[in-house]
């Protein structure tokens, strides 16, 4: 791949697992501001067997620098004065790039030559609003609201899968495809299947809710065999505690293992929005990157242990970077380019990105990391090379107008 | 065949309201019955509740209890200091709200106050929003939601809770005096400032979720060049980090000095240029057709007629910001009272008008929340955890964010929890003819006369599409 073959200038060692000209930088990101709070979905029933796909949505917008600090660039250290302290030294990946120290399984996974950081990557759309980018990054669109349904279940959509969401709501990114399910713990019992047989009749001319119990009913019936114990409980109620990402990270392996189960999984982690104090080796970020990093494991060791992680492809993304200088509260405010992570047993590994440096006239608008590769270009050739999306579809419908985005090839041939 | 006052009663009571057990209440002016509620607020109900003050006084006492868990005194232990720290204070503040909601008279004014509540959102999911929440609806959005969109801007935007939330607590002028002191004593002290300069946070959504509208961004109305400026004009706008009683909200030497331009329009130095910034944001042609755009969103249909959204931004405009005026437009416009209700309620809605709907009193709100189906905890079963919006735009306002399948079965897990013990005691056929009215289709009446047994029957009207929507 051209971009691989063609280090830039600034960032030029190569990644020391892989022969490759690649350059591998950190991963991971950062828990912040709003506090953290995580998801999971499914979408998809696969053949027996079949490719499996996890997104991780980070939402509140990772700093990809602080996630994937680019210590070797000359602009680094001045531009993010006290974020560039670590409690630990950064996880060294080669001359110029490192990862979090938080993020020490991820960069065992590079080391294995399991997972691809692709860094100063991002959205077409550039205001830095939470919202409009989620929805762009979501929907798979240009600008804002222009999709109403998401890339992964128009993607989906082409091969007739349908989807289950492991969590209250359906993510904008899995509709479109022709059913998704939601599945969330419960510490409610159930009810009785005579109740549910009236309240389908009862909804006979109310065809959401109609739709809403009936993949319900199915999904709650089928599993309620796994439904009795669980840390992922953790997440009703009261909300979140510490560790139910990794819990939900291990009930998405479970369900993903299975022969008839789903082809494709949604987690979402909250609590990205680091606008102060993010140097904190007990704040937000840090705790976010630890988690993060603790669920990525237990993903892969379900996954290992189902003996499904050799045929799945797990895409970490947020909705935006951040500012590349610290603000004045020991902070970072909304950016653009960011840094995203492709890990799985068919991943290359390694380090992709077309580094467009630090310095103040290299960024974009004088302030954010400049984004130098589509993050469509990233899902278009995991989508195409993993789930076997057709590329007429990927331009067309997952895509739209997406023709001259070209598929990055992050897999193994 | 069903009067179109019976009917206009019954949306009254539920697209407008809480529901009601009986339509009698609404009598027979069903506008006027709404028109009479426009106002502050109910006082809030409960007791143990914190006013800004003592939320503040509170959350430092916590602060150095924490502190000293690090080094517990001789006989005590660290987690006696810090156990049960913010619990207290946010159960009492969600039992209030939602014991106001069930046995309120004036339940429109009530959904009024809920939607102003999540449209300047401030959560503890943020950790330095946690106990300030309750006391930021009570002093900031609950008096003011029926004067002029100007008073309730100025109360939320500098309201310690949302200048903590939105981190301009800490967001300094980088020319300011604290940003040179911070500086000389980190030289002095060979170790970096801890504050250098601005935090835009605020700035940002205040323009794109309160006033202008992230549409307004799109169009271009307002650049990064703007939240930049606001920005600055918003520093100084703080709370100390130990709170002296009557020190003011802005303290000069975090403050930007200089003139500073926003949306075109230059502002000047020091505390009062944040009240000209949000009377000039108040009067925007943006922000009327954004809140008229959002009220019409949350009382008729997640994609309002566009004419009645001009209407109501016509009303905002003519009366200055005047919401009690937008919220007559609102119950005076054919366009609000059609037929079929679409409007899926949020599980907040879906369980205080549960509440209402069966008559339980104050006491079912002191449930200890153990109690599955105690009221708070079941909110955030259902999925909106009390005071903890998941970011900055609150609760979403569209059916499809609340239909996901396992919701809705969380909505029947609990609906048959609830009336397993009410349904022995209530006679459903009534209680759902005389709550719903004309609104009661054929089919749900036949579900309900055909139920088992009287806890089928309840949770079957608690189910029905008639009850879940408004």
């Amino acid at each position: 791949m051209k971009r691989r073959s063609t280090p830039t200038p600034r960032v030029s060692s190569a990644a020391p697992a892989d022969p490759a000209r690649r350059r591998v930088l950190g991963a991971a990101a950062a828990a912040g501001a709003l506090g953290a709070w995580s998801t999971l979905s499914f979408a998809g029933a696969a053949g027996p067997g079949g490719n499996r796909f996890v997104l991780v949505i980070l939402r509140g917008g990772m700093d990809g620098l602080g996630a994937a600090p680019a210590i070797g660039d000359a602009d680094f250290a001045s531009a993010r004065g006290p974020l560039a302290q670590y409690a630990a030294p950064p996880l060294r990946l080669d001359a110029t790039l490192a990862l979090h120290p938080n993020l020490g399984e991820l960069h065992a996974m590079v080391g294995r030559g399991e997972a691809t950081i692709v860094h100063a990557v991002g959205l077409t759309y550039r205001e830095r609003s939470h919202f409009d980018a989620q929805q762009v990054l979501e929907s798979g669109g240009v600008r804002p609201y222009e999709l109403t349904t998401g890339w992964l279940g128009r993607a989906l959509a082409t091969s007739g899968s349908k989807g289950i969401a492991l969590s209250t709501a359906v993510p904008l990114v899995l509709r479109g495809s022709s059913v998704v399910d939601t599945w969330a713990p419960s510490v409610l019992p159930n009810p009785s299947a005579d109740l549910v047989a009236r309240l389908e009749r009862m909804y006979a001319s109310d065809v959401p809710l109609a739709t809403a119990l009936e993949r319900a009913r199915q999904l709650h019936f089928d599993t309620a065999a796994m439904q009795n114990n669980d840390d992922a409980t953790a997440m009703t109620g009261y909300g979140a505690r510490p560790g139910a990402f990794v819990a939900l990270a291990q009930r998405a392996a479970e369900f993903l293992v299975q022969p008839a189960g789903p082809q494709a999984a949604v987690l979402e982690i909250g609590g990205w929005d680091t606008h102060a104090n993010q140097v904190n080796p007990n704040g937000a970020l840090a705790g976010g990157l630890r988690q993060l990093d603790a669920g990525l494991a237990a993903l892969r060791s379900g996954l290992v242990g189902g003996g499904a992680w050799s045929r799945t492809v797990v895409v970490v993304a947020t909705e935006f970077g951040r500012t590349v200088a610290i603000n004045g509260t020991l902070g970072t405010d909304h950016g653009t380019g960011g840094v995203a992570f492709v890990l799985g047993g068919p991943v290359r590994g390694g380090v992709v990105a077309d580094w467009p440096g630090l310095a103040r006239s290299q960024r974009y608008d004088g302030r954010d990391l400049r984004t130098t590769t589509d993050l469509r270009a990233l899902l278009k050739g995991v989508l195409a090379d993993h789930l076997h999306v057709a590329s007429r579809a990927l331009d067309a419908e997952v895509f739209p107008g997406s023709e001259k985005v070209k598929p990055l090839q992050l897999l193994r041939a | 065949m069903a009067s179109s006052l019976q009917l206009q009663s019954a949306i009254a009571a539920h697209r407008f309201g809480l529901g009601e057990a009986n339509l009698a209440v609404v009598d027979s002016d069903p506008q006027g019955w709404l028109a009479a509620q426009i106002g502050p607020a109910d006082a809030p109900r409960g007791s143990g509740l914190l006013d800004t003050r003592q939320a503040l006084d509170h959350v430092a006492a916590e602060r150095e209890k924490r502190q000293l868990a690090k080094n517990p005194p001789p006989g005590m232990t660290a987690e006696q200091l810090i156990s049960g720290h913010y619990r207290e204070v946010i159960v009492a503040d969600a039992r209030s709200r939602l014991a106001t909601a069930a046995l309120t008279q004036r339940p429109f004014a009530e959904r009024l106050q809920m939607f102003w509540t999540n449209h300047f959102t401030v959560s503890l999911l943020k950790g330095t929003a946690r106990g300030l929440v309750g006391a930021f609806e009570r002093d900031a959005i609950r008096p003011n939601i029926a004067g002029r969109f100007e008073t309730l801007l100025v109360a939320a935007t500098t309201h310690p809770a949302m200048l903590r939330y939105l981190d301009n607590w800490l967001s300094a002028g980088p020319d300011s005096r604290v940003v040179a002191f911070e500086a000389r004593r980190a030289a002095r002290r060979e170790e970096g400032p801890r504050v250098s300069g601005l935090n835009e946070n605020l700035a940002r959504e205040v323009l794109e979720l309160h006033t202008l509208g992230a549409e307004s961004a799109r169009g271009g109305v307002y650049t990064q060049a703007d939240v930049t400026a606001f920005a600055a004009v918003l520093t100084g706008w703080r709370v100390a980090r130990d709170p002296d009683p009557g020190a003011p909200v802005f303290d000069p030497n975090w403050h930007e000095p200089g003139r500073k331009t926003v949306l075109g329009k230059s502002y000047g130095e020091g505390a009062d240029a944040l009240r000209q910034v949000l009377h000039d944001l108040a009067r925007h042609p943006a922000t009327a057709r954004f809140v008229s755009t959002k009220l019409a969103r949350h009382f008729v249909a997640d994609d309002p007629p566009p004419a009645l959204v001009d209407r109501l931004t016509a009303a905002y405009l003519k009366s200055d910001g005047l919401l009690a005026e937008v919220y007559r437009e609102l119950i005076r416009d054919d366009a609000s009272w059609h037929a079929r209700p679409t409007k899926l309620k949020t599980p907040e809605e879906f369980v205080v008008s549960t509440a209402r709907l069966l008559a339980f009193g104050d006491r079912w709100f002191e449930r200890p929340e153990a109690n599955n189906n105690a009221a708070v905890g079941a909110i955030g079963a259902l999925g909106q955890r009390l005071q903890a919006a998941p970011s900055p735009a609150g609760w979403s306002d569209r059916a499809d964010d609340w239909l996901g399948p396992d919701a809705v079965w969380k909505r029947v897990e609990w609906a048959t929890r609830v009336a397993d013990r009410a349904g022995r005691i209530v006679d459903t056929r009534q209680l759902a003819a005389q709550s719903l009215g004309p609104l009661l289709g054929a089919e749900t009446a036949r579900q309900i006369e055909r139920a088992a047994d009287g806890p089928q029957a309840l949770a079957l009207l608690l189910l029905a599409p008639e009850f879940q929507r408004r």
